[in-house]
């Protein structure tokens, strides 16, 4: 029974991610006084671009090939190392902040690989902005999952969540509340929301993300766009799991509505912020993951003054 | 005369897995060479030097190997010295060596009490009498590092490694500073032993110094290979991050942790030995190809150069720490035991260390986008230039090389319970205590922490997922069965040409940008306007000037220093004869007061006394009134 918790939690979150990234559209257009796209709009766009032709560039080669499944491979591999969704569900306790951060990582390394590759000028800004942003970006996450991970007693991602959700540490709450804004600004940053990169735009000056994958079409560019829905339910089920731990042991239909009101509610996060904010000029990104690295370091020297678990 | 521990064995199993490869590769690439004697002599002289070092158990033979290793790498650099920047670098390097050179002599002269005719354990007897153990550990860094390439002393490595030989720059990063580590191992464990907290947090920090500053100059470089010379100054910095972990841990008493964390250097030693080399051979065959060592001239590699390019792709992989690799394994453990400082009790000292996890986790992700760049401008795209252009694959020999370094990258990934065995033993030597056992708790699958609640890793399985989760998307997509269609690039309309791709300098435009404070670059900027319009312009130049702060402040300040002191001695030499007596007067004056204070006792209120007596003698014996 566990295990089918298990395969059901991770084939709910590949399903869910579209539907997120939609409601986050439709609910800022309606903040804006739009007419907001449909719910469904984002499983409709997978569903025309895995039908269309694919054109390569010219220069393009192999990479082009095998990047979009290596850019999606890692992020998949981590939807496995969650935390549970379930109380009785089996999960892979032991991976740590080090582990994450790198498959990450890994998946940015070929996405910017990618963007080299049409050997035209906006990959090449795309990546090379993206480069500056993730290296920054990756300390700060380190940090932060390493300061949660030691509140939880355990290094463990999945483990720490479940930790958390059992004995919530509330004589290091200060320290809590610095990681939770340190992780709020990580997940802003790491899937590209709009202090720090647009998703919708594609001018030149503003776009991350976007420039590196403009050469693509078709099914790699289904790939991709797939790959950056999974990033975000990753990191907003993290969320979810390590700095919201409550609603674990109830019964599995209430904890499954508990989870999918947590990750709508970061949904809806994501959106004010995204509507109140512009954009952030790429040299002041570096100010605001400065901010989270600072969070992280105040929560992890807080925690430690505290006395820490040991 | 001659000893074979684990640790000289380790070692000697390194420097066979580093050199093997290299010799098929130095076979190919000596093709071109011109004095090939010349350079078969010094090649193989460097290599038995190596071994020579290794396995030396008497203080004479190591100094003789360890100066035969300079002289022979040396003479390396200058196979082919034609250009001035060749001589120079060789002048540099022989300049640099020899500093650590003569601290070597004369840590070796202290531990042997002037005979050098003596092995290691008795040297750790003289040793232990001496009155001041923390000035042979000064000796001994400044030694062992300068030529292992840390912080401060790692100016010499961008120039040197780039005008070697490709196969000679792979040895030397792969393999000469490795037996630099060697000694510091051998020296620390066999003949300083039981050191205090001190020296491990002063090689902590200068671990973190290196790997910051070798990460963040080798993104400013467009010359490929002194890029990844400074890349070797990063691992160097991430061993020593390890080393020094292990080194707190064991001043504290906690020895199963100071295993594992000097298990951890010893493996990313290895690790950074197998990627490096590679890196340094692929790079090298593109330069032999392209005949160029600009970044900027290349491109578009991947489609002429296939063996080349997925050879570096698998380095770039792995010194970007990227999982399943084995650099990621590696630091993965250095990591895990600047984690387990949760178990010391010492607050400062645990609060400090988050700033060691911060710079690794920084350094980590600035070698991402380092390698990105390497990668990205190399391969990838059009070409840049003819030379890339009309680029072929190189020789059978050299791809050999290549693949069979590649072969021992893969199987310290999927071997590391093997290797970890080793390194095992030779912790054992130190501690005597095996951790083996806690490392692999589970079978030989996955890596565990040593500290409570710590982490777990899996190689072989994280490699299998991965690879099943590509062939099932790669499975899928190809059921689809959808058209394709090659077409131009799209660029919004704008025309793809080589001058509107990006560029290595371009690429690393936002880190330069961001750490100008350290950088300081200058920016030299030049365009032809049309009809003076500021916008439109025919053509236009940018260029721009790293020049790396420790050389501009600790070699050419200490250079304009010496300028100015002789400048000073100059003017003296101009006076009358009582002057002159004055001057060695006061000489002799401060020869006895040092011998006094360095000999006989220690005590600040004379050594006060003493530096008053000596100025105001030297104010009135030489300096006199002002006229």
């Amino acid at each position: 029974m566990s295990f089918v918790y298990y395969i059901f939690s991770i084939i709910f979150l590949v399903l869910l991610s579209p539907l997120v990234l939609s409601f986050i559209k439709s609910f800022k257009m309606r903040l804006l006084y739009k007419k907001p796209a449909s719910l469904f709009q984002g499983y409709r766009n997978f569903a025309k671009l895995f039908s269309k032709e694919i054109i390569l560039s010219k220069e393009a080669s192999t990479i082009t090939k095998i990047a979009p499944f290596l850019v999606l491979s890692p992020l998949v591999l981590i939807l496995f190392f969650l935390p549970p969704i379930f109380s009785g569900s089996f999960y892979i306790g032991f991976v740590d902040a080090f582990t994450i951060t790198g498959l990450l990582a890994l998946s940015t390394f070929f996405l910017m690989l990618l963007g080299l590759d049409g050997g035209n000028s906006f990959g090449g800004i795309g990546s090379s902005r993206e480069a500056f942003i993730s290296s920054l970006s990756e300390p700060a996450m380190i940090l932060t999952v390493f300061t949660i991970s030691l509140m939880a007693n355990n290094l463990g991602i999945a483990k720490a969540a479940i930790n958390l959700n059992n004995h919530f540490p509330f004589t290091h709450m200060a320290s809590f509340t610095f990681a939770t804004i340190s992780f709020f600004i990580l997940l802003l940053c790491e899937t590209g929301r709009i202090p720090i990169d647009n998703p919708e735009t594609h001018l030149e000056l503003t776009m991350v993300h976007e420039a590196m994958i403009l050469d693509l079409s078709g099914a790699y560019l289904g790939i991709i766009e797939m790959a950056s829905s999974i990033k975000f339910i990753i990191f907003a089920s993290m969320f979810a799991s390590l700095f919201m731990p409550f609603g674990l042991g109830l019964n599995p239909f209430l904890s499954l509505a508990v989870f999918i009101a947590k990750i709508f509610m970061i949904a809806l996060a994501v959106a004010f912020v995204e509507t109140n904010m512009a954009k952030l000029r790429l040299f002041k990104v570096p100010n605001l993951l400065g901010i989270a690295i600072v969070f992280a370091f105040l929560s992890l020297i807080s925690f430690y003054v505290l006395g820490g678990n040991a | 005369m001659f000893i074979f521990d684990s640790l000289s064995l380790v070692f000697l199993f390194l420097i066979a897995l580093g050199t093997v490869p290299n010799l098929f590769y130095s076979f190919g690439y000596a093709k071109d060479i011109k004095r090939k004697i010349y350079y078969h002599i010094h090649y193989f002289g460097f290599i038995i030097s190596m071994i020579g070092v290794v396995v030396s158990n008497n203080l004479f033979l190591f100094l003789f190997f360890w100066e035969l290793m300079s002289l022979t790498s040396w003479q390396l650099i200058l196979t082919d010295p034609e250009k001035k920047s060749t001589k120079d670098a060789a002048k540099f390097y022989f300049f640099m060596t020899h500093l650590g050179f003569i601290f070597l002599l004369l840590l070796f002269l202290i531990v042997s009490n002037g005979n050098l005719d003596i092995d290691f354990n008795s040297a750790k007897d003289i040793a232990k009498d001496f009155a001041y153990p923390t000035l042979l550990f000064f000796f001994m860094i400044f030694g062992f590092l300068s030529k292992a390439g840390v912080v401060p002393f790692h100016v010499w490595l961008p120039y040197a490694h780039p005008e070697a030989p490709s196969a000679v720059s792979a040895l030397m990063s792969g393999v000469m500073l490795k037996v630099a580590i060697y000694g510091l191992f051998r020296f620390l464990f066999d003949v300083l032993y039981p050191w205090p907290l001190e020296w491990g947090i002063v090689i902590l920090i200068l671990g973190a110094l290196s790997s910051l500053v070798g990460v963040l100059y080798a993104l400013s470089e467009h010359d490929i290979k002194a890029l990844l010379a400074n890349h070797s100054i990063e691992n160097i910095g991430i061993i020593l991050i390890g080393f020094g972990m292990g080194m707190i841990f064991d001043a504290l008493g906690l020895k199963d942790l100071s295993a594992f964390a000097f298990i951890a250097a010893l493996f990313h030693t290895f690790n950074h030995m197998s990627f490096k080399s590679l890196l340094f051979m692929s790079a090298g065959s593109v330069l032999h190809q392209t005949h160029t060592k600009n970044m900027e001239k290349y491109g578009g590699l991947i489609k002429s150069m296939p063996v080349t390019a997925i050879t570096f792709l698998l380095a770039s992989i792995s010194i970007s720490a990227l999982p399943p690799s084995n650099g990621f394994l590696s630091e993965w453990m250095i990591f895990q035991s600047l984690l387990s400082s949760n178990s010391i009790t010492h607050v400062a000292l645990k609060i400090s260390i988050p700033f060691a996890v911060f710079a690794l986790a920084l350094t980590g992700g600035l070698a991402i986008a380092c390698f990105v760049k390497a990668y990205g401008i190399t391969f990838l795209g059009t070409s840049r230039s003819q030379n890339a252009k009309h680029a072929r694959e190189s020789n059978f020999l050299m791809q050999s090389g290549m693949v069979l370094m590649s072969f021992v990258v893969v199987s310290l990934m999927l071997f590391t319970p093997f290797f970890i065995k080793l390194f095992d033993k030779v912790t054992q030597g130190l501690h005597g205590v095996s951790i083996y056992h806690s490392i692999f708790k589970d079978g030989f699958l996955s890596i565990h922490s040593i500290s409570d609640n710590g982490g777990v890793v899996s190689p072989v399985i994280l490699l299998l997922a991965l690879l099943v989760i590509v062939f099932i998307l790669f499975f899928v997509y190809k059921s689809l069965k959808l058209p394709v269609r090659v077409k131009n690039s799209w660029a919004c309309g704008y025309k793809v040409s080589t001058r509107t791709q990006y560029s290595a300098t371009g690429f690393a435009g936002p880190i330069r940008r961001f750490f100008s404070w350290l950088y300081k670059p200058k920016e030299h900027f030049e365009k032809q306007i049309i009809y003076g319009h500021d916008t439109k312009f025919e053509t236009a130049l940018y260029e721009v000037h790293i020049e790396p702060l420790f050389e501009k402040s600790l070699y050419k300040g200490a250079k304009s220093i010496t300028n100015k002191i002789s400048y000073l001695v100059y003017r003296l030499a101009h006076f009358e004869q009582s002057r002159y007596s004055a001057i060695i007067f006061n000489l002799m004056l401060s020869v006895l007061f040092g011998y006094r204070i360095f000999a006989h006792q220690f005590s600040w209120a004379n050594i006060t006394l003493e530096v008053i007596i000596l100025i105001i003698s030297i104010k009135i014996l030489i300096i006199g009134d002002k006229k």
